[in-house]
């Protein structure tokens, strides 16, 4: 009689099994993001045409694939996108220009930042809309206001983000930077600088969507060409399908631009130990 | 040779972080700084690399008066602090951006080389273990050849093992080019391992307490007779430097 019992060890061959390896990551778990949208068009289509819903208001799909379709062979629809992604570059051009650089003076030096910050602030409080009226008195009704507003729009959160991004720059790395004696540009170009670009984009992210914000706004406010002309016009004539598909287009044009943007800096970021990578 | 004198350093809020510290390290000995928390001892190293100016008192290296961080001083920081943007190679060279491209490249080559990290030259820093990291750190300090190179606790936050082969390592790159070597460290075997000389340094104000000279030849066995002495010695005069006041840390060996 054995007073222990042993355990015995596991049979060696258990080890050696090759480990069977994980099955690969589903694909099509991407096309998930497609069914609520596409289920529901097919659903309303479904509606209208077996007579359940009338479809006046609310046009199924295909209408509105039809007026997209009919407004991209006249080539109005590319008129339209044009004059749209026009105004959205130039004022997302003078809007990063300017919150970059006032975000930089303010980040630069805590006197610049005592004079500049409180002002900034106060403005940005001031819904961007309210300005309109004033920039068609000083501006005209074409183009410059509306460039005007959009930049007055972007350029807000370029500022903070800029400014949030130098204030965030860790002493610890400037001070490697100062152990190799770099000063002023180097110090800005070699150790700021690429420190500053994650948050950076972020703005400039943040930035562009608010572009296409208020680049609506711009149009509104008496446009002959454009998206959001398209959609006062859908409005005023009653063509809810043309409303629609200047959204849908808003949509499109939205993510590209930002898609865009993203790959644009992305070889830049390759460093970054994020949890959104892998 | 580092030379300080007199060098006292007062911050805005008070604290008096060193007092009237004198003290003078030959070219190429390797000086050890232990002492708890607040003695002071990362204050003077930061004086020293010219990160700080002194309230008052003089730093000299080699006879040149140290008010910013000068070419002849090396640090390696208690983190690696590597920049997370430059690959492995691009961080070790960060400090010879003077030279062409080819001898740049030849010598950020050479120094992984001597760190045993080769074939990482191209990996970015988040990829590096913690050993690894503090390696590359070493080398990016080593490879402009400072004549001083300050050392803040730096590898305090390594597991065991890692410790100490970066100690002996360490040894190894200092034999190539005996640069002065200051350590600050709050371990005493490190200290014992590696120093010339150990400086007790003593808090509230910071001050030198007592210093310590070891003559044993190099590498030193952790086990012997003279090892286990010294420790015990630096123990004591650690137990006298420190000014027991209430939440203030004590110095049992194994915290040290």
């Amino acid at each position: 009689m054995t007073p222990l019992s042993v355990v015995q060890p596991s049979a060696p061959e258990a080890l050696d099994a090759p480990a069977t390896p994980p099955p690969r990551p589903v694909r099509w778990r991407l096309l998930l993001g497609f069914v609520l949208p596409i289920g529901a068009a097919v659903l309303w289509e479904a509606a209208v045409r077996s007579g359940i819903a009338e479809g006046r208001l609310m046009p199924p799909p295909s209408r509105i694939l039809a007026t997209l379709v009919d407004l991209a062979r006249g080539g109005e629809l590319w008129w339209h996108v044009q004059a749209t992604l026009g105004r959205v570059g130039a004022g997302f051009a003078l809007g990063v220009a300017a919150g970059t650089a006032l975000g930089a003076l303010a980040g630069a030096s805590g006197l610049w930042r005592a004079l500049l910050d409180p002002t900034l602030q106060g403005l940005r409080a001031i819904p961007s809309i309210a300005w309109v009226p004033l920039f068609i008195l000083w501006l005209g009704i074409f183009e410059a206001s509306k460039i005007a507003l959009i930049a007055v729009g972007v350029s807000f959160p370029v500022y903070l983000g800029t400014l949030g991004a130098i204030l965030s720059i860790d002493r610890k790395i400037i001070e490697v930077g100062r152990i190799f004696r770099l000063s002023g540009p180097a110090l800005v170009g070699r150790i700021m600088l690429p420190a500053v670009l994650p948050h950076y984009v972020i703005a400039l992210r943040s930035g562009l969507g608010l572009g296409w914000m208020f680049v609506v706004a711009a149009e509104f406010m008496g446009a002959s060409e454009g998206l959001g002309y398209l959609l006062v016009d859908g409005q005023q004539l009653g063509k809810p399908a043309q409303i629609i598909s200047a959204i849908a287009v808003f949509a499109i044009l939205g993510k590209i631009t930002d898609a865009l943007l993203v790959a644009l800096i992305a070889p830049l970021l390759r460093w970054q130990d994020v949890a959104g990578r892998s | 040779m580092l030379a300080l004198r007199a060098v006292s350093k007062r911050y805005p809020n008070g604290t008096r972080a060193l007092a009237d510290i004198s003290l003078v390290v030959d070219a190429g000995e390797i000086l050890a700084i232990v002492g708890g928390s607040g003695c002071g001892k990362s204050t003077l190293l930061r004086l020293a690399a010219g990160l700080e100016a002194p309230t008052s008192g003089q730093i000299h290296v080699d006879g040149v008066p140290i008010a910013a961080p000068h070419p002849a001083v090396g640090l390696v920081f208690q983190e690696p602090r590597l920049l997370p943007w430059l690959t492995v190679a691009g961080n070790v060279g960060f400090g010879l951006a003077a030279l062409a491209p080819a001898a740049r490249a030849a010598k950020v080559c050479a120094a992984l080389a001597r760190v045993g990290l080769a074939d990482y030259a191209g990996r970015w820093p988040r990829e590096l273990s913690g050993g690894q990291a503090q390696r590359v750190a070493l080398a990016r300090a080593l490879v402009t050849n400072p004549r001083v190179l300050l050392l803040d606790e730096p590898f305090s936050a390594l597991d065991a093992f890692t410790r100490v082969d970066l100690q002996d390592h360490l040894l190894d790159l200092w034999a190539d080019t005996r640069p002065t070597l200051v350590l600050v460290t709050h371990d005493i075997e490190e200290a014992l391992v590696l120093a010339d000389r150990v400086m007790v340094m003593r808090a509230h104000p910071g001050r030198i307490a007592g210093v310590l000279t070891l003559d044993a030849p190099r590498p030193r066995d952790r086990q012997s007779g003279t090892f286990e002495r010294a420790k015990r010695q630096l123990l004591a005069d650690l137990g006298r430097a420190g000014t027991y006041r209430p939440g203030e840390e004590a110095f049992p060996s194994a915290a040290i």
